[in-house]
């Protein structure tokens, strides 16, 4: 296997050092020999008398001499076998050699050491000539040196490499990077807070050697900003190496940018239609006091009609508001200490008209004694408003609504429950899914099927969940959790700074807000 | 305090008059102005026990009035409520930065006439 081995790779460096040396021992004993050859045959050839003995001494010291002196040539010799031993090494090459101990008094005696300490530098000053010399040995004969970090410049890929303290050490020309007022080079990447590189980085440092991970869709700069990018992010992660994380960002604006435009034009639409709403609905309730002496039993109902159509008017365009925020990462909850009861009774109005000009009882139990939670009023208001309406559309006139809140645990626990057509269980898991309807309602019932994803995603930036309970032919049942203000108070204190009366929390894996709209 | 004396600082002239005819219903003394600097000019030149601020104004923002009266040193109008009456999404910052120094902050698509009365009437018994 060995002569395979030099036969297919030739040129090494290890080849020199068994060639040379056996190449010497064979010239010396070789000579030696030749020199005793020449004797003996003198011996000979002038009659020479030895007897056998004699012969026997004659030969005895010949191959005694030519090994002492194949030693000694040895001995001459190992300064050379030493460096090449030496050189050896730092070529990469595999071998079963130790390298030279620099601590070995030998060479400290034979002046050998700052030789084999010059090659040792030589080789650490160009920590890649090993591997380099290996592979230029195996393959091609060396290739000219590239720049790479100038022609790292020409691709539209961008390359940003992090040392071990997550300090940026190497960005190139289409790293989305700027430098602050310190002279630090930062990354401009919005990541979701709960799934950013840096939480990532954290867990890595306890738990792996090498990671990769990939993130699509992250922005470097907010919506309607200039020059916004949209980047696909690999990322890979290894312990210890110089540049310990190195992340490759694949600039996808092409395909992601029209898709954030799009929700741009629906956030705008619908907040252009807020102007309008607001009037409508004000002159209603403006006039619903002016006239309820001058309208008559029948008259008043049309208007009642009005009034409930106009308000949830404004539900369906604060969902279809709400849900481009969450689709674009806007969205924002305000967090305040209330009781369910509160939030319940300034929507209650509504709910009531709501239900009662669409001949549903709603049966409302919600005791004012709960412990506080912490909830963005107007939100957890479209929430129990896009429930109730749901359960109007999927029950039946006379039909009984009942909206519950009861404690569980940490958590204040409402429900909405209907005794309507209900659904099959495989209908539940796309429930919360945009533009998701139930089997029966593409034909019998209108609505958006935007009102459940955002009541859905609502709740969960509260940090509270939604579920849904469901029979055939019964009805159903939606419960929603929001957590009791004193479980989160010291959490929400924290990030809210001095501002007790309107505490404000980034909801889980959400930007800032940001003022795109004009109104 | 009671509550009788308001001013509405709104350009909207269909929510302007909405919020006048509703609120003088309601038994309140009001007055409406409809750019930033004469709301300015009215807040500075009289008491009023509310004013009800628009953001998006014309001349001047709301915001700018609200920091020429209560951002400096001296309070301009400690004995009023402010109310911030908007449909404008302004950002996170703005906004911290105005409900600082308001005593409600409020979504105007939300608010018909009669949940801003029922605000001001729990503004006053607070």
């Amino acid at each position: 296997m060995a002569v395979e081995k030099k036969t297919e790779t030739p040129a090494l460096v290890g080849k020199f050092w068994p060639a040379y040396r056996d190449r010497a021992l064979l010239l010396v004993g070789g000579t030696q020999l030749f020199i005793y050859a020449i004797a003996i045959l003198a011996m000979f050839t002038f009659h020479v008398s030895i007897n056998p003995l004699e012969w026997l001494a004659i030969i005895a010291v010949g191959i005694a001499s030519i090994i002492v002196i194949c030693v000694v040539v040895l001995g001459v010799l190992r300064p050379l076998g030493d460096l090449s031993r030496a050189l050896v090494h730092i070529s990469g090459e595999p071998t079963g050699l130790t390298a030279p101990n620099l601590n070995d008094d030998y060479y400290a005696k034979s002046h050998l050491r700052p030789l084999l300490q010059l090659i040792y530098e030589l080789a650490a000053s160009q920590p890649e000539s090993t591997e380099q010399h290996a592979k230029a040995n195996a393959s091609k004969p060396a290739k000219q040196t590239l720049d790479v970090p100038s022609l790292l410049n020409n691709t539209s890929t961008g390359i940003i490499m992090l040392n071990s303290d997550h300090e940026v050490i190497y960005t190139n020309q289409s790293a989305p990077v700027h430098t602050d007022q310190h002279g630090t080079t930062k990354i401009d990447l919005l990541f979701d807070a709960s799934d950013s590189i840096d939480t990532w980085l954290a867990e890595r440092g306890d738990h792996d050697i090498r990671a990769e991970h990939v993130w699509r869709r992250i922005a470097d700069k907010l919506p309607g900003e200039e020059g916004r990018r949209l980047f696909d992010i690999y990322v890979s992660y290894q312990k210890g190496s110089e540049a310990e994380t190195i992340l490759t960002l694949f600039d996808q604006t092409e395909q992601y940018g029209p898709e954030d435009e799009d929700l741009d034009f629906i956030a705008f639409a619908a907040h252009e239609l807020r102007g309008p709403i607001t009037v409508i609905r004000g002159y209603l309730d403006t006039l619903n006091d002016e006239l309820q002496q001058a309208l008559s039993g029948d008259q008043k109902e049309l208007f009642s009609r009005l009034i409930v159509s106009a308000n949830r008017l404004s539900g369906y365009i604060n969902n279809i508001l709400n849900a481009s925020r969450y689709d674009r990462r806007h969205l924002k909850v305000h967090l305040n200490e209330l009781p369910v009861s509160d939030i319940y009774e300034s929507i209650s109005d509504d709910m009531l008209l709501r239900a009662q000009s669409q001949q549903r009882v709603l049966n409302v139990n919600i005791p004012t004694n709960l412990p506080t939670v912490a909830a963005d009023s107007d939100s957890i208001g479209e929430v129990i408003s896009n429930l109730i309406d749901n359960a109007i559309k999927y029950s039946n006139p006379g039909g009984t609504i009942e909206v519950s809140a009861i404690l569980a645990g940490d958590f204040v626990e409402v429900s909405v429950r209907d005794h309507g057509i209900g659904m099959p269980s495989n209908v539940l898991a796309n429930l919360f899914h945009k533009f998701y309807r139930s089997h029966r309602s593409r034909e019998a019932v209108a609505g958006s099927g935007i009102g459940l994803y955002i009541t859905k995603a609502i709740v969960e930036s509260h940090g509270g969940t939604i579920s849904v309970h469901s029979v055939e032919g019964e009805g159903s049942t939606f419960t929603f959790t929001l957590p009791v203000y004193a479980s989160v108070a010291a959490k929400l204190k924290a990030a809210g700074g001095d501002n007790d009366m309107l505490i404000e929390r980034s909801s889980s894996g959400w930007i800032k807000n940001h003022g795109a709209f004009r109104g | 305090m009671a509550i009788h004396t308001i001013l509405i600082i709104e350009d909207d002239r269909f929510i302007g008059e909405m919020y006048v005819r509703s609120l003088r219903r309601a038994g309140y003394e009001v007055d409406w102005m409809v750019d930033g600097n004469d709301g300015l000019a009215a807040a500075r030149g009289k008491h009023y026990d509310v004013i009800l601020l628009d953001i998006m104004l014309p001349e001047r923002r709301g915001s700018e009035i609200l920091q020429n009266l209560r951002g400096g040193a001296e309070d301009l109008i400690p004995n009023t409520k402010v109310i911030i009456l908007t449909n404008f999404d302004q950002d996170e910052q703005s906004r911290v930065a105005m409900e600082h120094n308001a005593d409600a902050y409020l979504i105007k698509a939300e608010i018909t006439p009669k949940k801003l009365i029922a605000i001001i009437q729990k503004l006053d018994t607070n």
